[in-house]
């Protein structure tokens, strides 16, 4: 059915429902942000609408705790598994992309994505136990690689079937090797598909808790696992937990912004033609 | 400059044969168009050629030296695409510098041939700009002129017009075909399109799965198709063929020895004189182009074929005809073998 908008019933229906799904997604985002403003003296209530607003928890966060370490840990861990990802996908998302006989398998890399992380934890929780590697970053990104690797390569797989295999035939006619034709010719042309990829691992690794949490301590606790911690014995710090969401929130909402042109093209990996 | 020889070359993925034991000369400075149906090995061959495909048997050679494992790039070949192939991220000049640069080709030497050909081409106001901001057109002369700056022995053009629209395509055929008398190098040309495969070859080898079905002049493949393939493949519209007992006579005067069909073109079908009808049939749908109309009858077995003419009145729809053709033009074949008798 095709709704007219010259309709002045269906135009005002459209807009309402636009408007509600704004508020449903909106209003998490305010609340939120209402609730890390809101006086610790108050003692997390959520039901309390009417207060003076204070930055008490913002400064808490900011100089009184080790959210910043957090950050710089979820951040660190992040940005290496998205370059150790993009090393190995690149050129497994190309291959997939070019050979024959590698189309059915195209798919089993998602397979990775379909298992429960539970299956992948124990074993690996023993084998960084007997590296000691527990409590590392490296073992977070370790962990980190089993699911990101594979997203990245789904995601470069669409970009490289758009490259016309003419332009590394003609690389390749010009004096490059195969593999100076994809490094040297392919990738600066599927480079927006490289950020855009990198981006969505950089928010996966960043927003992952499931590992983090049974892998890190003291030592490598990265944000997310950090914004649970003030789920506490003596109750939820509200406020605090407020302020560290929005500070884990945020680059997520920019960063996906600025590859939300390339994410659906991404997500379809294969198969999608523009 | 260099022609080429193809000995038994053959080329297969895996079980599935593209290319069986495959002769070909090419003589130095021929034009050569490769045509055929989809899937026929004509690109394959062409790519064998270039050094993009490996080749599981035979050899190939450019002038007197087999190339069979020499990079693409020392083979002295340039290939235009059909999907131009130009890199994105470089300017044109840049893009038809590439190659010479990766040859270590003096600067001033590659300015001086770049500035050269675009100058032929009629492309140097392009020359700092990218791709992306070319029509297709000017994509694919930048892609003619890269190749050009390589002084080649060889040029191969795999369906370089084919996404062109019609008549930048008519031009652009025009240009290939001024540039070939020009620098008279030999050159090899993949297409489907007739049209582009009669106006430039000076020989047409024509491929059905992987196996070459004639060699010849345009006019040699048109006039005297050695088999019923070609004889339907070349020329538009295509052969008609009729079998003995659609024939008036059931083709006793004509047929002679294994022939039981005879082919005739769509133009050399005119009205008979009262005695020498060769068929007869009714026109049931004209048409009509302008200069020439097209006229699909149907025999009363209904078979149907097509004539062409330019004289409308003589095919009234509806009403019976008889038709003839003179003998000089007949193509006789035998329906078993296929084969030109």
């Amino acid at each position: 059915m095709i709704v007219s908008f010259e309709n002045r019933l269906s135009r005002f229906l459209g807009t309402t429902a636009i408007f509600i799904a704004i508020i449903l997604v909106l209003f998490p985002f305010f609340w939120i942000f209402l609730e890390s403003i809101k006086p610790p003296s108050l003692g997390g209530r959520p039901d309390i609408w009417r207060f003076e607003p204070s930055w008490e928890n913002w400064g808490e966060i900011v100089f009184n705790s080790n959210v910043p370490l957090n950050i710089l840990n979820s951040f660190f861990i992040a940005l290496i598994t998205v370059v150790i990802s993009l090393i190995c996908g690149a050129p497994a998302a190309y291959a997939f992309s070019r050979f024959r006989g590698f189309q059915g398998a195209r798919y089993s890399i998602l397979a990775a994505e379909m298992m429960p992380p539970a299956i992948l934890i124990l074993p690996l929780f023993l084998l960084l136990y007997k590296l000691e590697l527990i409590d590392s970053r490296v073992g977070v990104i370790t962990a980190h690689l089993t699911f990101v690797v594979p997203v990245v390569t789904w995601f470069l797989i669409g970009f490289f079937d758009e490259v016309p295999k003419d332009l590394e035939d003609q690389a390749m006619i010009d004096g490059y090797t195969r593999f100076q034709a994809f490094y040297k010719v392919i990738l600066p042309v599927v480079r927006p598909g490289l950020a855009a990829a990198g981006i969505f691992g950089f928010v996966l690794s960043w927003n992952d808790l499931f590992y983090s949490l049974l892998l890190t301590g003291a030592e490598s606790r990265t944000l997310p696992v950090a914004i649970a911690g003030f789920w506490t014995f003596r109750g939820i710090e509200l406020g605090k937990m407020a302020v560290a969401i929005l500070i884990a929130v945020i680059p997520v909402l920019i960063l996906s912004y600025s590859i939300q042109k390339h994410l659906i093209r991404g997500i379809g990996g294969s198969g999608v033609k523009y | 400059m260099a022609g080429l020889t193809l000995r038994e070359v053959a080329k297969s993925y895996g079980d599935t044969d593209v290319i069986t034991n495959l002769d070909l000369d090419i003589q130095d400075g021929e034009f050569v168009v490769f045509v055929g149906p989809s899937g026929c090995g004509k690109s394959t061959l062409l790519r064998m050629i270039a050094g993009l495909e490996e080749i599981t048997g035979g050899t190939i050679a450019i002038g007197n030296k087999v190339v069979n494992d020499i990079a693409p790039a020392k083979r002295g070949v340039a290939m235009v695409f059909q999907t131009y192939a130009l890199y994105p991220h470089m300017t044109v000049y840049k893009n038809m510098a590439f190659g010479l640069k990766q040859a270590k080709t003096p600067a001033d030497e590659i300015d001086r041939r770049v500035k050269a050909a675009a100058e032929t081409l009629e492309i140097t106001p392009l020359l700092e700009r990218t791709p992306r901001a070319l029509s297709g057109g000017q994509r694919q002369r930048v892609a003619i002129g890269r190749a050009i700056v390589r002084e080649p022995e060889v040029f191969l053009f795999d369906e370089p017009l084919s996404n062109l629209d019609a008549a930048l395509r008519v031009q652009t055929r025009i240009e290939i075909a001024r540039l070939h008398k020009r620098l008279g190098t030999t050159m090899i040309y993949v297409t489907h399109d007739q049209v582009e495969a009669m106006t430039l070859a000076d020989k047409i080898i024509v491929l059905r799965d992987g196996n070459i079905e004639q060699v010849g002049s345009p006019i040699e493949l048109y006039e005297k198709p050695q088999n019923m393939f070609v004889a339907q493949f070349i020329g538009s519209p295509k052969m008609n063929f009729f079998k003995a007992e659609e024939l008036n006579d059931k083709g006793q005067s004509y047929l002679k020895g294994e022939a039981d069909i005879i082919g005739i073109r769509p133009e050399h079908l005119k009205l008979a004189g009262k005695t020498d009808a060769l068929i007869t049939a009714t026109p049931d749908l004209i048409e009509n182009l302008g200069e020439i109309a097209l006229v699909h009858c149907k025999t009363a077995s209904s078979m149907e074929f097509i004539a062409k003419t330019t004289d409308l009145s003589a095919f009234p729809v509806g009403k019976e005809v008889k038709l003839t053709a003179n003998t000089s033009v007949l193509n006789f074949f035998n329906s078993t073998s296929q084969q030109a008798v």
